[in-house]
């Protein structure tokens, strides 16, 4: 554990369970302060880079480059009279958007951020990240049906489609990663990517795993759930001011959360000269958080049809090669 | 299980107040009813109350994207009840104008057809921004940035501005390299091309059948174009070629709008070379007092969006009755037909193909 973060626990005279907990309670309040702030940064920098490649400005108003501008946003979402619809079931519809926005800070907080910081490193942390972030569509099922409107209703349809689609061919990456790394812990998987990265040992396995986590966690050209132009905002047509806002937020953790799946599982995680490791980890999230902002910009949405014979047809295949390869060449 | 839902007036892709209601089986639309009229504005009965040359601004209100050819087909008919020739040269400055305003047209119509099928608003403001270039041209020749209200009886409300000629050359040449990028851009993309292709198949008979004209006619395969078939102004002197497609899908449609959009620029030049010196301006407003010689009148016209049919019934002052037929009331009438048995997400990629205006539709 890094000093800093056992603090509070050594200035309180703590030991043993106790410190445990407040260590954890400090380190869990660090992380989700860490997810705020990225996804405040990233709020701002995906309008702006976004508005470049359209060839517009995007914020400027509000604060130096309009970097308050989401700031604007967020306080004017909130001021917002927060309306639930008659129809729906306020139990699921009210709830699914915390939970998941809990249920992302948490993934995060079982990623080992450092080497220093895998006090929560799970022994098969790795199996526990994707089973629970598997659970993820079926969350926004359960608010699109539960919020008693048929676009909601037709984007959770989707939801389950999608996660039909493409979680057998991560499945199958994940088992190659597994195998290649000789682990299932995340930290034991950087360890072992120390003189080449997993994204020169197995290119198949990282494409198929990249274009699965885009579709994970909903970004275009995979963002079918809340295609804006045909089901209005999908799940969230519903969702009002206080709620969407945990919407926004969560939209763009998930991004870290899956940018920093793939810098862990495929560019060596922390690994890296002269800069700390926390440094370094960051920095990888941050270009493939860029690189899917970009994606964003550029690709025309797939159909959901398609999206299936897709990921039947073309990723599961692939990945099963990946596998195979993977054991031939390094395993065997 | 059947389900219905209700698409719009309000919805993100529906271009306006189109409202559709739409059976659903699973993914697959099992019909789908247009209900319109959230835009009516009874223009064609405005029309009837006010003066000849008092009505272009309604008119131009009818195509918000398009409306100096609305401009041109009123006043043109106007001129035919009348029986007033066009200058020689108001002629060719008409010509470059309406294709200019196609061109226009077509560059919005493209952005939001990409928008249509889910691209995040990239093509949709680069587009914008071309389409700013030939919207200032317009404004140097008409005083205006959107509604023009520039033709007059006989001619124009101004001539071409000095200059007019190499900026327009150098707008063409801009938009023509553009064009070429938006092609590579869109055409490479397998994800938009599989949306297009295939889509919203409107056969060449049912395209008879349901009287749909303009790109979505030359996209089912028949070669019809009202400045070919029944040319009117320069269009026969500038050797123009109508573009034809024969699969009737949305790519066909996509592309003989591109297609279109290469020859406007053509035609714009040649018609640029061509133009003899001479007065293009047209009568005052105030000054006219018709004496319609031609007691019912009928003309056709090639808009952006289809061929539009103006049927007056002339008086001494006003119109006594003014009919239209507009292209995207009947167009739209093969919407129905056209996204029966495809996706959810087609009804979009097909509504967008048919380049719909609302104000047009509901006149």
């Amino acid at each position: 554990m890094v000093p800093i973060l056992s603090l509070a626990s050594s200035y309180l005279n703590l030991t043993g369970t106790a410190a445990t907990i407040v260590d954890t309670l400090v380190y869990a309040i660090a992380v989700s302060v860490l997810i705020i702030a990225f996804d405040y940064i990233f709020g701002w920098l995906e309008r702006k880079t976004i508005a470049k490649i359209q060839r517009r400005h995007g914020p400027t108003y509000a604060g130096k480059y309009g970097l308050l501008q989401n700031m604007a946003d967020f306080v004017k979402l909130l001021a917002k009279e927060h309306v639930a619809p008659k129809r729906a079931d306020k139990l699921l519809f009210l709830s699914t958007i915390p939970t998941m926005l809990a249920l992302t800070i948490f993934l995060v907080f079982l990623i080992p951020l450092a080497p220093t910081l895998i006090e929560t490193n799970v022994g098969l942390g790795l199996l526990v990240v994707f089973v629970l972030l598997s659970f993820m569509p079926l969350i926004i099922f359960a608010n699109g049906f539960g919020s008693g409107n048929k676009f909601a209703a037709i984007s959770a349809q989707r939801s389950v489609v999608m996660l039909l689609s493409y979680e057998v061919p991560l499945i199958f990456v994940i088992a190659a990663v597994g195998a290649l790394g000789g682990s299932y812990s995340l930290a034991g998987l950087v360890g072992a990517q120390n003189p080449w990265w997993f994204v020169v040992l197995m290119p198949i396995g990282f494409v198929v795993f990249f274009i699965a986590m885009l579709a994970e966690v909903e970004r275009p050209p995979f963002d079918i759930r809340e295609a804006d132009n045909e089901l209005i905002a999908g799940w969230l047509t519903d969702v009002s001011a206080p709620y969407y806002t945990l919407a926004l937020f969560l939209d763009y953790s998930r991004m870290l959360l899956g940018s920093l799946l793939i810098a862990i599982l495929f560019f060596g995680g922390w690994s890296g000269p002269l800069l700390p490791p926390f440094v370094w980890l960051l920095l990888k999230a941050f270009v493939i958080s860029f690189f899917i902002m970009i994606i964003r910009a550029t690709m025309v949405r797939m159909r959901i049809d398609r999206l299936l014979r897709f990921g039947w047809a073309l990723l599961l295949p692939l990945s099963l090669i990946n596998l195979i390869l993977t054991y031939l060449v390094f395993i065997r | 299980m059947v389900t219905r839902i209700n698409i719009g007036p309000v919805h993100p892709s529906t271009h306006g107040v189109l409202r559709l209601v739409a059976d659903i089986d699973g993914d697959t639309v099992v019909n789908l009813e247009p209900h319109i009229g959230f835009l009516h504005r009874g223009v064609e009965k405005l029309v009837e109350t006010r003066m000849y040359m008092q009505n272009p601004p309604y008119m131009e209100k009818l195509d918000y994207v398009a409306p100096m050819s609305y401009d041109e087909a009123y006043v043109a008919t106007v001129e035919k009840a009348m029986g007033v020739e066009v200058k020689e040269r108001a002629q060719w400055v008409r010509t470059i104008l309406l294709e200019l305003q196609r061109i226009a047209s077509h560059l919005l119509w493209l952005g939001t057809m990409a928008n249509d099928v889910g691209q995040f608003f990239t093509v949709f403001m680069w587009t914008f921004t071309d389409r700013d270039r030939i919207l200032r041209l317009l404004e140097e020749a008409s005083g205006a940035r959107m509604f023009y209200v520039n033709m007059r009886i006989g001619g124009l409300i101004r001539d071409l501005p000095p200059g007019f000629d190499e900026r327009a050359r150098e707008v063409l040449s801009y938009i023509e390299k553009k064009m070429k990028k938006y092609e590579d851009f869109l055409e490479k993309d397998p994800l938009f091309t599989e949306r297009m292709k295939g889509v919203g198949v409107l056969s060449r008979e049912r395209a008879i059948a349901l009287g749909v004209t303009g790109p979505v006619l030359r996209a089912s395969g028949i070669n019809y174009d009202v400045r070919k078939d029944n040319p009117y102004y320069v269009y026969d002197k500038l050797g123009f070629q109508t573009q034809v497609r024969s699969d009737g899908d949305c790519f066909a449609r996509y592309k003989v709008r591109m297609l279109e959009m290469t020859e406007s620029i053509r035609l714009v030049r040649a018609a640029l070379d061509k133009i003899p010196e001479g007065d293009a301006l047209g009568m005052p407003v105030k000054l006219i007092l018709p004496s319609a010689k031609n007691r019912m009148v009928t003309l056709s016209r090639e808009l952006p969006r289809g061929e539009c049919l103006m049927y007056m019934v002339a008086d001494s002052q006003r119109p006594y009755r003014l009919s239209i037929r507009s292209p995207t009331f009947i167009n739209l009438a093969a919407l129905k037909e056209m996204s029966r048995g495809c996706k959810t997400a087609d009804i979009f990629a097909i509504s967008g193909s048919l380049d719909l205006i609302m104000g047009d539709v509901d006149r």
